[in-house]
């Protein structure tokens, strides 16, 4: 059980590194602007094999993403590594505590916005320092966030439905697989 | 079970297909602006390909700077300035583009009664609107005597340039700014570019329209801004037209309560009271560019019946900051000056 | 382990809807809120043979060194106005031009513009003729 979790969590994660790369590849109209499709594997894992499994893809995403490119250590990655770990807080917190008050898209969009949030916040102590700048980014940011949320949201209660619904077909054989 | 796992990842790629869909391909407007005639040159081209709009901006810089330099009044190696060095010696063979720039000008000067002149090259070496040189009144008088544009001499066989009386200057500072704007967008349409807007400095022409169909917008300056944020004194669309403004804040200086401006009276070599400024529409930028100046120097009322009659658009300033609108233009104009 | 998140997948619940039209709005009227309540922000563009070098704020105070192909130009930013103190030109119109809170200022030797980027007070212009 541990050594397939443990699977299961290593191809997600590189599911995630894939996804994370390719939506570099898509153009936004802001060049810093991104989908956060990675969030997806991210939000599926955490509902399905809970915060340990949502973690383990986060960080590992960051870290190995970051090697991939060559910024490890460097100003992006302690964006996105901050910014990863207390979004998937931030949703593990929601699973957790308020199940029964939002639902996937719900989750979702609160990842988004925590994920905004704390770019801002690293950004504006490590970087920026004028809180002019983080004042007129953080509407824009949140917009973005919540309707990007929104989509992966969505995208991710497909997924979920998707793997529960082959878990059914195969009935038990999830443990067995 | 192997169908229900594509089923999320084809939901994902039509999501970004939907979301990316709306910045994919289509007609831009590449603009880029140099320094050439001595002043900013703005060039905005509507293309889907920025190698084809950069390609043929290139082209037309590369246009602007030779006819600068053909036509510089400033500079000693010109053609133009061989012409004036010759005057009352002998006649000065010349490069087609310039022959063709002082037929224009000497036709358009024809046209205005001498409004606008050409020859006004000796009075206007004797001001300076960036120091601030007041010129002494009897070599003004003297200077303002060699301003005549019925001595020029044009030879069609030759293509050559002759000014008559020693002394005497040709000057294309009215006209040759327009003149490139032209040029620039014969080339521009003949690259099979579909829509273009050209400003050489403040003469502007344009054709076409932008991406999303409409038409470019042309303001004019308010000669007496409100504040330096509010300086449009009007807006109007501008479709396969030219329009050029003189006014009398461009190049002046204030002495003692005198506006000293850079729009000299043919006559007399000064400076024309009665007007603030000159807006111009016509089919070409050479026609507004001259036109403008010619009507300034006219005064509000002859000039717009003047404009009128030749049948210019014009938007004249006066002295006392009343504006005149031609008749043609107060429906498609938006006055923006804040009351 | 699967069924233990059995049922948690509700893609919207009332709470989600609630949130996302709460953030919309908020950020939708932060963003307005923010540019009729920011003072409109002016740049000073200095371009270097057609090509863009600095950006500066008009209301920060600064002094910068541009390198033309003739030599340095020293751009100053004061009090919301912009002038060229020194510049390695024959001329010298650029310092001559003193200071300008609207239009530009041109080196022509050193190829050097300095302009102000909300030129114009109506942004739905495509050039202005003066």
């Amino acid at each position: 059980m541990p050594s397939q979790n443990n699977l299961r969590i290593a191809l997600l994660a590189a599911y995630a590194i894939a996804l994370h790369a390719f939506e570099k590849l898509i153009p936004t109209p802001l060049p810093w602007m991104r989908f956060g499709l990675a969030n997806i594997i991210t939000l599926t894992a955490l509902v399905l094999y809970g915060f340990r499994a949502g973690m383990m893809i986060t960080v590992i995403r960051v870290t190995v993403g970051s090697f991939l490119t060559g910024t490890f250590l460097g100003p992006a990655f302690l964006l996105s590594f901050g910014a990863g770990v207390v979004s998937t807080s931030a949703m593990a917190l929601t699973v957790r505590y308020l199940p029964r008050l939002f639902g996937t898209v719900g989750i979702s969009i609160i990842g988004a916005l925590f994920h905004n949030l704390t770019q801002l916040m690293i950004a504006y102590l490590v970087f920026i320092k004028r809180i002019e700048v983080v004042i007129i980014l953080s509407p824009v940011l949140i917009l973005i966030g919540t309707v990007t949320g929104t989509l992966n949201g969505l995208v991710s209660s497909m997924l979920i439905d998707g793997i529960k619904e082959s878990a059914a077909e195969t009935d038990g054989a999830v443990t067995a697989e | 079970m192997r169908s229900i796992r594509y089923r999320p990842f084809l939901a994902t790629v039509m999501i970004i297909a939907l979301i990316s869909g709306c910045s994919l391909g289509g007609e831009r407007i590449y603009t880029d602006s140099r320094i050439a005639m001595d002043t900013i040159v703005t060039i905005s081209v509507v293309s889907d390909s920025s190698k084809e709009a950069s390609v043929s901006i290139n082209k037309v810089f590369g246009e602007i700077t030779k006819l600068s330099e053909l036509a510089n009044f400033y500079s000693e190696k010109s053609e133009l300035t061989a012409v004036n060095l010759s005057a009352g010696k002998k006649p000065v063979k010349v490069s087609p583009e310039l022959f063709e720039i002082i037929r224009l000008s000497l036709d358009i000067a024809g046209r205005t009664g001498g409004a606008f002149d050409p020859t006004m090259g000796a009075v206007t070496a004797l001001w300076d609107f960036h120091d601030e040189v007041l010129p002494d009144d009897t070599k003004l008088n003297e200077k303002a005597k060699l301003v005549s544009y019925k001595s020029v001499v044009l030879n069609d066989k030759k293509g050559t340039v002759f000014l008559k009386k020693e002394g005497m200057k040709i000057d294309l500072g009215g006209i040759a700014k327009g003149y490139a704007a032209d040029i620039a967008i014969d080339l521009l349409k003949g690259d099979g570019i579909e829509s273009a807007l050209v400003s050489v400095a403040g003469d502007i022409r344009a054709y076409g329209s932008k991406p999303d169909g409409s038409p470019w917008m042309i303001g004019i300056r308010d000669p007496r801004p409100a504040s330096p944020t509010e300086n449009i004194l009007a807006a109007l669309p501008l479709q396969e037209m030219a329009i050029s403004t003189s006014g009398d804040y461009q190049r002046f200086f204030i002495r003692e309560g005198t506006r000293y401006h850079h729009l000299l009276s043919p006559k007399n070599g000064r400076p024309v009271k009665g007007t603030q400024s000159v807006s111009i529409i016509s089919d070409k930028a050479v026609i507004t560019d001259s036109m403008a100046t010619a009507v300034f120097i006219m005064g509000p009322e002859k000039g717009l019946k003047f404009a009128d009659k030749m049948g210019y658009l014009a938007v004249i300033v006066d002295d006392n900051g009343r504006i005149y609108i031609s008749e043609g233009l107060r429906d498609v104009i938006e006055i923006k000056r804040p009351e | 382990m699967l069924s233990r998140s059995k049922g948690l997948n509700k893609r919207f619940r009332p709470a989600d809807i609630f949130l996302l039209v709460f953030l919309l709005s908020m950020s939708v009227s932060g963003i307005f809120f923010i540019k009729e309540v920011m003072p409109k922000s002016t740049n000073v563009i200095i371009e270097v043979d057609g090509k863009q070098r600095y950006s500066l704020p008009l209301g920060t105070d600064s002094v910068t060194e541009v390198k033309g192909p003739e030599g340095p130009t020293i751009v100053e930013v004061k009090n919301g106005k912009v002038r060229v103190t020194e510049s390695e030109c024959p001329g010298k119109i650029c310092v001559k031009q003193g200071w300008v809170d609207r239009g530009a200022i041109i080196c022509i030797p050193n190829r050097i513009i300095v302009r102000l980027d909300a030129e114009y007070s109506d942004k739905e212009l495509d050039a202005v003729t003066e």
